[in-house]
């Protein structure tokens, strides 16, 4: 027998809310927040969680082979025991991150023009400054887990295949700031770099293209540029890769010096040269973002 | 101001059990441009000299007013300057001349502070097409100022307050012209502003969802949320709107309550149920004109005497009064007579 049900339908209005409210710091991280869930995919369809976590997945694929290759080789001793690479390698350009950069950035960043979302935004408490800042910070500190996860896993696992953890801790205590501060580097600099060119376009492919496209065409040129070399006998034309450089600077952080198997070793002032075209490459790729996100113009 | 200043005389009309009872109210409007005096925090927005230039082109002229809080229709054709003006209270462009105040704040001193008072609902399509409509309201109600929880909070209340309760969960991309329409409503509330800037609203949308979107409209003034609507729709601000702000090629036509503006065309239709020949009659054999349109009868009258003069034949006739209305004019005739007047 059915009963009649005896609920009913409420409104339940509206109510004005008289809690605690922020204002442009609270917009801007609200930002950040928005943009790295966007970034990963997260509350997004299964898709779009694919390519970043399988690029997650390949960058920490060398760091689990090295430690599978210290358990292999741990009864090895001292400099018969394999290691493929060192922090300061790992501290690189791969293609993954590459094509992360090239993926990411532009999802960020070109929806937001070409959804027409950026009068919503700004009809907030949020300057286009804040804006800037939100999403470079979001690709960045991704960039920086990505770059940061697999040393982790590097460490960890190199510590643990060690025949003493606690020695191999102590006797690697350098890693434990090197490493951080050589990774925020690079990740600022390709979150820099990758949001600029992406604010140009609001298409994600164009922007997709042309951030490879920057990064391979400088590469290339500046090989062509330098040519082979001697260790030690570089040439300031590196200078040009606007991908590798970077890598001078993580040089720098590691070892005092650039490496001298860099195409910048022998350079007069290379160092110096390296971290000053590093700050102009950050400082023009800011003022262009903020240039561009000065007002909205839809 | 150098403007002129006139009176409108308005009518109310009620009926008790057969009795017919006009009350006379008088209603102060300055024409062509603003409303009387408004003091305290009785108004939401004051523009003075507003004028704004791109290049040669004046988007806004020379605009003043000040206006009160509650439901505000702008009213002016495409191009006459409506999101110009909504750009300007948002601080997104900067005036050429002049001054804006919302909520008593400067919008050029504080652009932050008015948008953390300010709600935007844009014409144009502006949500993210792949995400929920639960994630977008919620993400904007944090940029808003609000807490995460908080903001997912009311994006769920408000959500079901604009009717899309059920389809919350769904992306963007699959709503209806109406349902988007709906969300960028509910993203412009979240933050529970006080002032509420909606650029065509019911742009897009069928006549159900245009009723509906209107009647969430006047829902936001009984919240306490001041709503200024811009649309060329007179129809639109006619049903929800309490005050009326004509531009027309960036100048200022008109501002006044809605009621003030309706002007009466001198003629009044009663309603005597089927009896309208014997009062047809007996108005013409006292000297005025009547006709008898759609089972109505539609009287001319000339002053507020010859008001008296139907009331008292309609009693002496002992005829039913079920309605007596004075019919004025559309807010469409108002605008091209002062859009006329003005240019």
């Amino acid at each position: 027998m059915s009963r009649v049900g005896t609920g009913a339908v409420y409104d339940r209005g509206y109510r004005p809310y008289e809690g605690r409210r922020g204002l442009r710091g609270a917009a801007t991280f609200a930002l950040y927040k928005a943009s790295i869930r966007r970034a990963l995919g997260l509350r997004r369809s299964w898709r779009q969680k694919v390519a970043p976590f399988v690029l997650l997945g390949v960058v920490t694929v060398p760091a689990i082979v090295n430690v599978g290759i210290g358990y292999v080789t741990r009864d090895r001793v001292g400099s018969d025991r394999l290691q493929i690479i060192t922090y300061r390698d790992y501290v690189g350009v791969s293609s993954a991150l590459l094509l992360f950069v090239a993926l990411v950035a532009p999802d960020v960043i070109c929806p937001d023009r070409r959804q027409r979302v950026l009068p919503l935004m700004f009809a907030r408490p949020l300057t286009g400054a804040d804006y800037v800042i939100a999403k470079t910070a979001a690709i960045a500190s991704i960039l920086f887990a990505f770059s940061y996860l697999p040393q982790v896993v590097l460490f960890l696992g190199n510590m643990l295949v060690s025949d003493a953890a606690g020695t191999y801790f102590t006797g690697h205590m350098d890693v434990l700031w090197k490493v951080p501060v050589a990774v925020v580097l690079l990740a600022l600099y390709y979150a820099v770099i990758g949001v600029a060119v992406a604010s140009m376009t609001d298409r994600r492919i164009v922007a997709g293209a042309a951030v490879i496209g920057l990064f391979l065409v400088t590469s290339i040129a500046s090989g062509v540029i330098v040519g082979d070399f001697e260790p030690g006998h570089g040439s300031a034309a590196a200078l040009i890769n606007v991908l590798a450089l970077p890598l001078y600077l993580r040089d720098l952080v590691f070892l005092g010096h650039i490496d001298a198997k860099s195409p910048m070793s022998g350079v007069a002032n290379g160092g110096l040269l390296s971290a000053v075209t590093y700050a102009v490459i950050l400082f023009v790729g800011l003022g262009v973002l903020l240039r561009r996100y000065r007002w909205v113009e839809r | 101001m150098g403007f002129t200043s006139c009176h409108w005389t308005t009518i109310t009309h009620t009926l008790s059990r057969g009795r017919c009872r006009i009350e006379r109210r008088r209603t102060r409007v300055t024409a062509p441009g603003n409303v009387g005096q408004m003091v305290g925090d009785e108004w939401m927005l004051r523009l003075t000299g507003l004028t704004k230039q791109y290049g040669p082109v004046t988007a806004l002229d020379d605009l003043t007013l000040t206006l009160p809080r509650g439901l505000v229709g702008l009213v002016g054709a495409n191009g006459a300057g409506k999101t110009t003006m909504f750009r300007l209270l948002l601080g997104l462009s900067q005036p050429t001349l002049g001054s804006i105040e919302v909520c008593g704040i400067d919008v050029s001193a504080d652009p932050i502070a008015v948008r953390s008072r300010l709600g935007y609902m844009p014409e144009h399509e502006c949500l993210p097409l792949d995400q929920t409509a639960a994630d977008v309201v919620a993400t904007f109600g944090e940029l808003s100022g609000l807490p995460a929880r908080a903001a997912r909070q009311r994006a769920s209340d408000i959500l079901d307050l604009v009717g899309l309760d059920e389809a919350r969960f769904r992306p963007i991309g699959g709503f209806s012209t109406g349902m988007r329409q709906r969300t960028k409503l509910a993203q412009a509330i979240v933050g529970d502003p006080q002032l509420v800037l909606l650029d065509e609203p019911t742009a897009g949308l069928d006549p159900l969802g245009r009723d509906e979107m209107l009647a969430l409209v006047a829902r936001l003034g009984s919240f306490g949320i001041s709503v200024i609507m811009a649309t060329h729709l007179l129809d639109d601000v006619q049903q929800v709107c309490e005050h009326v702000v004509m531009i027309d090629a960036g100048r200022l036509v008109v501002s006044g309550a809605t009621e003030s503006l309706l002007e009466r065309t001198g003629r009044v239709t009663i309603d005597v149920g089927p009896n309208g020949d014997a009062i047809v009659s007996a108005l013409v054999a006292a000297g005025m004109t009547a006709v008898v349109v759609d089972g109505l009868v539609e009287v001319t009258v000339d002053g507020d005497a010859q008001l008296d003069v139907v009331r008292d034949l309609v009693a002496d006739l002992g005829l039913p009064l079920y309605r007596l209305t004075s019919r004025l004019t559309s807010l469409d005739e108002v605008f091209l007579r002062r859009a006329a007047e003005v240019s």
